[in-house]
């Protein structure tokens, strides 16, 4: 393989745990300097996919390549990781855990130990460098376990839900690192299931859910395409006439209502049925959908809590189940591994 | 790779060697085995050395001689007194004067029975008695022999047994050290075990905090394992390094030096006749090397099919009783060391670390089944190696409930 300007680039991967299907048939891509998302509910897949990614599982099917080339060359000096599950040696000092896990990412030992010293300087850490990991408090593990993961200054970073167990303080100052590699040219590649963040972050998306992928590509394109699905309104008066044959489900949003329109429909007729109803619009405005409705009208049925249509009168409510996604999906596990 | 494997040696080994635990037991051990040996000894000399000012009344007017210099080794001071009538008067009277600790009546009785009387201003020590009454019987014993014109030395030495082997097998037929084949076997035992369980709680806890999935996206399953068995193997060779570097300094140097400076402990030397020599060492150190190669490579597959410490001391099972099947075997085999079934269980690689080394140790064993044994113990280890590496690779990765056999066959067929 040559160098295809992707950093990262999977074709027909397949894994299966037994009889379960963890990933089926993946293709994926990820161009060079990006941030792109990999998104999915509890159990799709995600996990899965970024360890076959790292080589720590093998596909059954399907082939992984970094940077055009065979993942297992590049992907120790060129890659930086942090797996989903946070682990260290409780037992050693900061300094020298983040030093170990330099060198066995090619970095020789003197360096690995300046640039150690370095991060936790920057990192408001210095005084920690010879205390114990077991000593400091969560938040700040996780702190040396990511500057473990860029010591050696990796093009490729695979953050695997990156952002959960941190505090929001926490999560804005990862943020700002995130977006800081950006800016340097490194590829950033990071599950969630926070839909939100993944919005605020980046430039491209991939939605998975039960082992599928299920959309993929620039974001803004993504939004732009669906634009013409979602309507938002405000208006005083009655409401019958947001239901309708071309309306799937209403959502509550910031800025008024959002109704999200089925495939293929027209918003006039709804425009049309709005002003005859006699209500007063104060707002009638085609908008980019979020990435959550994008995502529940693509992984249809199941793949996520369905919304169900407004009740009642006044502004419509929709039970919003917690995180978005997740809640309706089915949970799988991550099979035998 | 060797980058990879290198790294993770240096970590074990300095995590380990830096750890208060192996500070405490490398230190201590020696430190416990020097007083075990020294302090009583020492604490039973202690007091004035008035004690050991010790008048001989021989009455038979041919022991002295031969029984001052004895005495003398014993670290007592001695001048003869003649006998006559009241001497065990005036003798007591000087001992009251504190002159003397005591004295010694030994006479014609003495000759035949061995038997004397000591009069001591003190209780005597259990040491100081025994010092006494071995040299008085010694010194009578070899009067009479030479009265009957035999060699003392000779008898008393314990004789000499040549020993010619008929058949060729175990021509090579040493003085038997059993104190060293019982004491080697156990502490093989003891190291073998210890080391062995090292690997795995290392193994189970590199598992269970999860970090293994961050060295394992670096380096390969096999790097690790590699790494880190002869990681805790450094350790062990340099625990058992310092502690027999201690006690060669012990018998060479601390041992000497306090018989020059209190004779009376001259009955630490015999501890000599239990120390192995070097070719013996150096064998110790190849039993142990192969013993904990194949063991760790079997612990580190447990720790890396178990999630916790209670699942992993059920799963060790099996290799404990690999482990303990020699150690009651072990005195059999050094009884009779060559018939076929300590021959054939001592060439079983797994027992050959404890069983072959109490034959070696402990009598005459051909050199060619040595070295058969090691030939045989880097066969396994080569196969452990093969087997458990592939376990490993599996379950190191793996959470869920501990596989069973028909399923670890799976993960070595698959892996």
């Amino acid at each position: 393989m040559s160098d295809d300007g992707f950093a990262l680039r999977l074709d027909g991967v397949t894994k299966r745990f037994g009889k379960h299907t963890a990933v089926e048939d993946f293709d994926f891509e990820v161009p060079r300097g990006v941030i792109c998302g990999l998104l999915g509910p509890n159990g799709s897949g995600k996990t899965t996919s970024i360890r076959m990614i790292m080589g720590i599982l093998g596909p059954d099917e399907g082939t992984v390549s970094l940077f055009g080339e065979n993942p297992d060359v590049t992907r120790r000096t060129k890659v930086g990781y942090l797996p989903e599950e946070r682990g260290v040696y409780k037992k050693m000092k900061c300094l020298e855990l983040i030093t170990f896990l330099g060198e066995i990412r090619g970095l020789k030992r003197a360096e690995a130990r300046r640039r150690g010293g370095a991060w936790l300087d920057r990192l408001g850490l210095p005084e920690w460098a010879d205390k114990k990991v077991e000593d400091l408090s969560k938040g700040m593990q996780q702190k040396i376990q990511f500057i473990g993961t860029v010591i050696h200054e990796p093009e490729l970073l695979i953050l695997d839900e990156p952002f959960s167990g941190l505090d929001p303080i926490n999560q804005d100052v990862l943020e700002e690192i995130v977006r800081d590699y950006h800016a340097k040219g490194t590829t950033i590649l990071f599950s969630t299931h926070l839909m939100d963040q993944a919005e605020r972050l980046c430039e491209r998306v991939c939605l998975i859910s039960k082992a599928k992928k299920v959309l993929d590509g620039d974001l803004r394109e993504i939004k732009a395409a669906e634009r013409r699905g979602v309507v938002a309104v405000e208006f005083e008066g009655p409401d019958t006439w947001i239901r309708g044959p071309e309306v799937d489900h209403v959502e509550e949003a910031d800025d008024g209502l959002h109704l999200v329109l089925r495939d293929g429909q027209d918003h006039q007729p709804i425009l049309h049925r709005a002003v005859s109803s006699g209500a007063r619009i104060l707002r009638f405005d085609l908008v980019e959908p979020r990435l959550h409705e994008i995502f529940v009208r693509h992984a249809g049925d199941g793949a996520v809590g369905d919304a169900g249509m407004p009740v009642g009168t006044g502004i419509g409510r929709i039970a919003e189940p917690g995180d978005g996604a997740g809640s309706g999906s089915e949970s799988v596990g991550r099979g035998g591994v | 790779m060797w980058h990879n494997v290198w790294a993770v040696i240096r970590r074990e080994y300095l995590q380990r060697v830096r750890s208060k635990w192996f500070i405490a037991a490398t230190v201590g051990g020696p430190v416990v085995m020097a007083c075990l040996i020294v302090v009583p000894a020492w604490l039973a000399i202690q007091g004035n050395r008035d004690e050991f000012r010790l008048a001989v009344v021989d009455g038979t007017g041919v022991l002295y001689e031969e029984l001052a210099p004895r005495l003398e080794n014993g670290g007592f001071e001695v001048e003869e007194v003649r006998w006559y009538a009241d001497v065990v008067t005036e003798l007591r009277a000087r001992a009251n004067d504190g002159e003397l600790g005591g004295f010694i009546m030994v006479d014609e009785l003495t000759l035949e029975t061995g038997e004397a009387i000591y009069y001591s201003m003190d209780v005597p020590s259990a040491l100081r008695q025994v010092t006494i009454q071995t040299s008085v019987a010694r010194t009578a014993l070899e009067y009479q022999l030479e009265q009957q014109g035999v060699d003392p030395d000779g008898l008393l030495g314990g004789g000499e047994l040549q020993v010619e082997v008929i058949s060729g097998a175990g021509s090579d037929v040493r003085d038997p050290q059993f104190g060293v084949a019982y004491g080697g076997a156990f502490f093989l035992y003891m190291v073998i075990l210890l080391y062995a369980v090292a690997v795995m709680r290392a193994t189970l806890e590199e598992k269970t905090s999860r970090i293994v999935e961050v060295i394992i996206s670096s380096m390969k399953p096999s790097e690790l394992m590699l790494g880190k068995i002869v990681g805790v193997c450094a350790v062990s060779l340099t625990q058992m390094a310092i502690w027999i570097g201690a006690a060669i300094t012990l018998f060479a140097v601390a041992i000497p030096m306090m018989i020059a400076a209190r004779p009376e402990l001259a009955n630490l030397e015999n501890l000599r006749e239990f120390a192995p020599g070097a070719g013996l060492i150096a064998l110790f150190f190849g039993f142990f090397l192969f013993g904990f190669l194949m063991y760790s490579g079997l612990y580190a597959a447990v720790g890396a099919m178990c999630n916790t410490d209670e699942e992993a001391q059920q799963a060790q099972f099996p290799m404990i009783m690999l482990l303990v099947v020699p150690i009651v075997m072990v005195t059999s085999v050094i009884q009779a060391p060559n018939t076929p079934m300590a021959t054939g269980l001592s060439l079983f690689p797994l027992f050959s670390p404890i069983l072959m080394w109490a034959r070696v140790s402990g009598g005459g064993v051909p050199p060619w089944q040595v070295a058969l044994s090691f030939v045989l113990m880097a066969l396994m280890v080569w196969l452990i190696a093969w087997v458990a590496g592939r376990i490993y690779k599996v379950g190191i990765l793996m959470s869920g409930k501990r596989p069973t056999l028909p399923e670890l066959w799976r993960w070595v067929r698959e892996a």
